[in-house]
């Protein structure tokens, strides 16, 4: 009798442990060669992800600073909530990059931040704003040249595959975004010179087409 | 005639001084115009008009809620890509959310200063559970589902809370255009998303209680990509 209390007790337990719905699967084995990406270098690749968010809050920021009816400069507002989105782009791009090479498989929730706060939020003109967002793009061409270096330096581990990427795709975009800004500053200081509300007026209706 | 034509001028003049609507613009402007030095030519014209003040500061916190979410998403998103998820299908679905809401944040920003209001990045919504500053992104597929549904109805919850205070016709936050935004914006989509991840941990409960939930998971995602 006793034993029989005992396997009914027993058989109570195991359907009380198996859930009514199996939600998790066993992980795999597999090789893990493949995997060689160095620490270091995802570590910096991790941080560049946050500097091109904090980049991204920047840009809406000046977009958002654009807008207001008491500066009324939509041509400036569109152009930085337009390279807003293209910061978030290049985060989910590095993203992408390290989910390719393997990473990524766990702590993905400490990996971005749940808010970044733009560090200005007023511009005292557009020529301002431009010359911040020109200092900016200087700061993270810098900052992707250290991840490069992090990345190549390795005694371990040259990461080829990756510098190329940075190089070929990231470089290559900050430098001909700085030289389109440059640009840009010349051209409207040029066109402020004499008269600098019709000039910046003008030049706001030249970035909306 | 000449008679009539004067009434007709005094009774506009009339009806327009009943008129509630202000003058300070004009009268700014019109001053500002005569005076001779540039401190006094301060000129008062504002676009802000209705019941904006009185949703402002919801519609400021309801940015910093999209860009917050925006960033849940992505994690969430970056869950299912990596090699051992592998889950493309639910890659799709939730960066698709990230987007919607990042693109949303800067809507609404636009929509701000459209009424005549300022963005303000610190003005954020206090959650009043503190699980929602920890959760951690990597979750299962139902698991996933079910977080992505509480936050399409709390934020749906918010749009509600923006729309009500707008509504109430008696009181000086009445504002039929803000009324309509949420609507047209935010209220139908929000129905929408929130009867697809209902329906979606339906489908996802019954194929999980099955003999082969591992298979029947890869079926889904499969159907989540197209
Ligand atoms: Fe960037």
């Amino acid at each position: 009798m006793k034993s029989m209390l005992a396997i009914a007790l027993f058989a109570c337990a195991i359907a009380a442990s198996s859930a009514a719905m199996q939600c998790n699967q066993t992980p795999l084995d597999m090789p893990m060669q493949w995997k060689d990406m160095q620490e270091s270098c995802v570590d910096k690749v991790k941080q560049q992800i946050g500097e091109e968010l904090k980049a991204s809050m920047q840009y809406l920021a000046m977009g958002a600073h654009f807008s207001d009816y008491q500066i009324n400069r939509p041509g400036f507002a569109k152009m930085f909530f337009e390279s807003a989105s293209e910061e978030r782009d290049h985060a989910i791009k590095l993203i992408s990059y390290l989910l390719m090479r393997g990473e990524l498989r766990q702590d993905v929730s400490n990996l971005i931040k749940k808010k970044y706060t733009p560090a200005a939020t007023t511009w005292a003109s557009g020529m301002e704003a431009l010359k911040d967002a020109l200092a900016l793009e200087a700061s993270v061409t810098k900052k992707i040249r250290d991840v490069v270096k992090v990345c190549e330096d390795d005694e371990r581990f040259n990461d080829y595959h990756l510098v190329d990427y940075l190089t070929g795709e990231f470089l290559e975009e900050q430098y001909k975004g700085q030289r389109e800004i440059a640009g840009r500053i010349s051209t409207l200081g040029k066109m402020m010179s004499k008269h600098s509300a019709l000039g910046e007026f003008l030049y706001d209706k030249k970035l909306l087409s | 005639m000449k008679v009539f034509v004067a009434l007709s001028v005094l009774c506009v003049a009339i009806a327009t001084a009943q008129a509630e609507y202000n003058q300070y613009c004009y009268q700014s402007v019109a001053k500002a115009c005569v005076s001779t030095s540039k401190s006094e030519g301060k000129i008062d014209c504002s676009a802000r008009y209705g019941g904006i003040d009185g949703v402002l500061s919801d519609l400021q916190k309801y940015v910093n809620t999209h860009i917050t979410r925006s960033y849940e998403f992505l994690l969430m998103s970056t869950h299912y890509a990596n090699y051992e998820k592998n889950r493309a299908g639910f890659e799709k679905l939730l960066r698709g959310y990230s987007d919607e809401k990042w693109n949303n944040a800067i809507e609404l920003i636009k929509y701000i200063s459209k009424r005549g209001g300022r963005m303000d990045f610190n003005k954020v919504k206090l959650f009043n559970k503190t699980e929602d500053y920890n959760v951690v992104y990597e979750m299962n597929e139902i698991e996933t589902l079910a977080m992505a549904l509480d936050i399409e109805k709390d934020m749906a919850h918010d749009a509600n809370k923006i729309h009500s205070e707008a509504s109430h016709k008696n009181n000086d936050h009445y504002d039929p255009e803000v009324l309509q935004y949420i609507e047209e914006e935010f209220a139908e989509r929000q129905a929408e998303s929130i009867r697809t991840l209902a329906g979606h941990t339906t489908d996802l409960k019954k194929l999980l209680s099955g003999p082969d939930s591992s298979l029947a998971l890869y079926l889904f995602d499969e159907m989540l990509q197209k």
